[in-house]
């Protein structure tokens, strides 16, 4: 039920540059994602807000209130580790009451909370085992149960599903966005899973070598990167990049011609700009036989998954990879075309790998 | 036990034969001992000719009554409980000192932390015989003048355990810090934000989490102040078993089966704890150290 604002960001250890002028600002209620590979300083970032790593520079905001120097402890804010650190000598109701204990509260209201918060995460029958007699599952949910028992005002997550087994997550992931939504608590997500983010977040921060690269909703960093690297990390299979050159009217990608796409015009008309990418997602495109209007290539290589498949073809010997529906057959070596949506592609800036018109408006 | 499945069974039975031949000279050692402890003649050779059972010797030791003929007494049990002072006072100062220390040289990022555990590693590598001269030095510069001989007693148990637990200090150090490496930082940070402070981590979730290494260190401890015969003989008024052994084992009454059975009490708690502990210790060993 606070608002985080955090003001240039930066944190060094030693020589390294972990975290390079961080701005960024989280509604109350929200749901954020911090999404990047790993190294990229998305846990440091988590760690700043939480206190445990005292920034180099800038300064962290929860509403008006200035926390930057103020220790974890009076933050008010829960944290569900990657490895969920239980305490491996206490009991289920032991770990979940341990804050409450060093916050003196009276035993019976422990006792009551405790109950209460084990029963919201489905735990109530688990509290006198120790944290080695439960599943994986379980123990993520004391985890949360031990964040949530002293109502955090954030609540901070460090990558905590990523030590389940894949169809857990998905049960997981589907109750704690659900969960966050009910507690109306402002939420903190690191990940490094772009599909976690996607399903669950309000907005997504893509951080990349300690920089947020860009902030949006799951709609706008999927369909409109701002960076090639954004494109590229978000997606399964990521985003489709072709180098191509401007001709008039035209973008030249190796043998084919396609026209530059009308939103594009007149951003390539103001820059001048002759080399760029063009990016396109796989579902974004349509296979069709033989030679037409698009891209031209040729079948190297189909994966059947069920719904669709993953066709993937090669462009004078670059790969690209486009979804067909699951009825459609191809053989190896096929020539195919590639017609791509027009109003879903990107064109980045060939040096800078920044989408154009993100160049143009600066 | 797990262990990488490559080794030939056929040539297990040589390494055991060969770690037996190796201890051979220990367990014939303590084994003639120990049967001496219960024997009217010393057993000195291996055809047991000269082993008669009784338990004469045991019941003299523990009455205090030192010579089979003679009317010399000691006071026994209070040399037994003079040895434990000395090995449960240095057990709990170097569970205390290596505890605190070794979380602060794993945990805390403080100026000077690397050449502390060199100096460490060093101090480590002094014999405690070597440095007696200076702390025997200390000892007359510290004791309390013009006192009576109680205090002064008192003092030499207090100063003997300070000056026996220093040298154990060290490597307990180090092997305290092994087990704090090993306890991942998330833990401690959730105790932090839970809002712990620094010694509410260390006592409530760190100490818990290093149990082995802390029981280990104790019994290393222990072992070396029950065992202990320089430092006691150099600074401590009363006796020990190790002392008293010692004071015993040339004097002209004294019967040399009773001695073996002095010497067997003295070892009883090595052997005991070695049995009991083997576990820990092995424990210590193999995962406690890391650099």
């Amino acid at each position: 039920m606070v608002e985080i604002t955090l003001k240039g960001i930066t944190k060094r250890f030693g020589n390294f540059l972990a975290l390079d002028n961080i701005n960024l600002k989280i509604n109350d209620r929200e749901f954020m994602a911090l999404l990047g590979p790993s190294g990229s300083g998305k846990s440091t970032l988590l760690y700043t807000i939480a206190g445990i790593y005292r920034p180099t520079r800038g300064r962290i905001y929860f509403d008006d209130r200035d926390v930057t120097d103020i220790p974890p402890k009076d933050r008010n804010v829960g944290l569900v580790f990657q490895n969920w650190a239980l305490y491996p000598h206490m009991t289920v109701f032991e770990n979940i009451a341990f804050p409450l204990e060093l916050r003196k509260v009276p035993r019976d209201e422990i006792e009551r909370k405790v109950r209460e918060v084990a029963k919201m995460l489905h735990i109530e029958n688990l509290l006198h085992r120790y944290p080695w007699q439960l599943s994986g599952g379980q123990q993520q949910r004391v985890a949360i149960a031990r964040a949530l028992v002293k109502e955090p005002d954030v609540l901070l997550l460090d990558e905590p599903l990523s030590n389940l087994d894949t169809l857990l997550r998905l049960e997981v992931r589907a109750e704690l966005k659900r969960l966050q939504k009910e507690l109306g608590i402002t939420a903190v997500y690191v990940t490094h899973d772009q599909a976690e983010a996607l399903a669950m977040a309000d907005r997504i921060a893509v951080i990349k070598e300690g920089k947020i690269l860009q902030v949006g909703t799951p709609n706008e960093v999927y369909y409109k990167p701002k960076y090639k690297f954004v494109g590229w990390f978000l997606g399964n299979p990521p985003m489709n990049f072709v180098e191509a050159e401007v001709e008039g009217d035209y973008l030249r990608v190796y043998s084919s011609r396609i026209p530059v796409p009308s939103h594009y015009r007149e951003i390539i008309e103001k820059l001048g700009i002759k080399e760029v990418i063009l990016g396109f997602r796989p579902h974004d495109a349509q296979i069709v036989k033989g030679v037409g209007d698009g891209l031209l290539g040729e079948v190297y290589s189909f994966e059947p998954l069920g719904r669709e498949q993953i066709v993937t073809i090669s462009l004078d010997g670059v790969f690209i990879k486009v979804f067909a529906p699951e009825e459609e057959s191809f053989t190896f070596g096929e020539k195919v075309t590639v017609e791509i949506r027009e109003d879903r592609i990107i064109l980045f800036d060939k040096e800078k790998e920044v989408a154009l018109e993100y160049l143009y408006k600066d | 036990m797990k262990d990488i499945e490559i080794r030939s069974e056929r040539f297990q039975w040589i390494v055991i034969l060969a770690l037996l031949l190796a201890s051979l000279p220990l367990i014939l050692g303590y084994t003639l001992l120990i049967l001496s402890s219960f024997s009217k003649e010393m057993v000195t050779n291996l055809d047991l000719t000269s082993f008669h059972f009784t338990l004469e010797n045991w019941l003299y030791l523990l009455q205090g009554k030192l010579a089979i003929t003679g009317g010399i007494r000691v006071d026994i049990w209070r040399i037994v409980f003079n040895t434990l002072l000395v090995a449960l006072g240095v057990a709990l100062v170097v569970t205390l000192v290596s505890t605190m220390a070794g979380y602060s040289l794993s945990r805390i990022d403080f100026k000077g932390r690397k050449h502390m555990m060199i100096l460490l590693l060093i101090l480590h590598a002094f014999p405690g015989v070597a440095l007696i001269v200076g702390v025997y030095l200390l000892y007359l510069l510290t004791v309390p003048q013009g006192q009576g001989l109680d205090v002064l007693r008192l003092y030499s148990f207090f100063y003997v355990i300070l000056a026996r637990a220093a040298l154990e200090i060290p490597m307990s150090v180090w092997l305290m810090k092994g087990f704090f490496d090993t306890v991942p930082w998330e833990f401690e940070w959730s105790g932090i934000i839970d809002g712990a402070s620094r010694i509410e981590v260390w006592w409530k979730i760190m100490l818990p989490l290093v149990k082995p290494g802390i029981l280990a260190v104790a019994l290393f401890a222990f072992l070396a102040g029950w065992q202990d015969i320089i430092y006691v003989r150099t600074f401590l008024i009363d006796q020990t078993l190790a002392t008293f052994i010692e004071a015993n084992i040339e004097a002209e009454y004294s019967h040399m089966p009773l001695i073996a059975a002095a010497g067997t009490l003295y070892l009883l708690p090595t052997i005991v704890f070695f049995i009991v502990a083997q576990e820990i210790l092995l424990q210590s060993y193999s995962g406690g150290i890391k650099g």
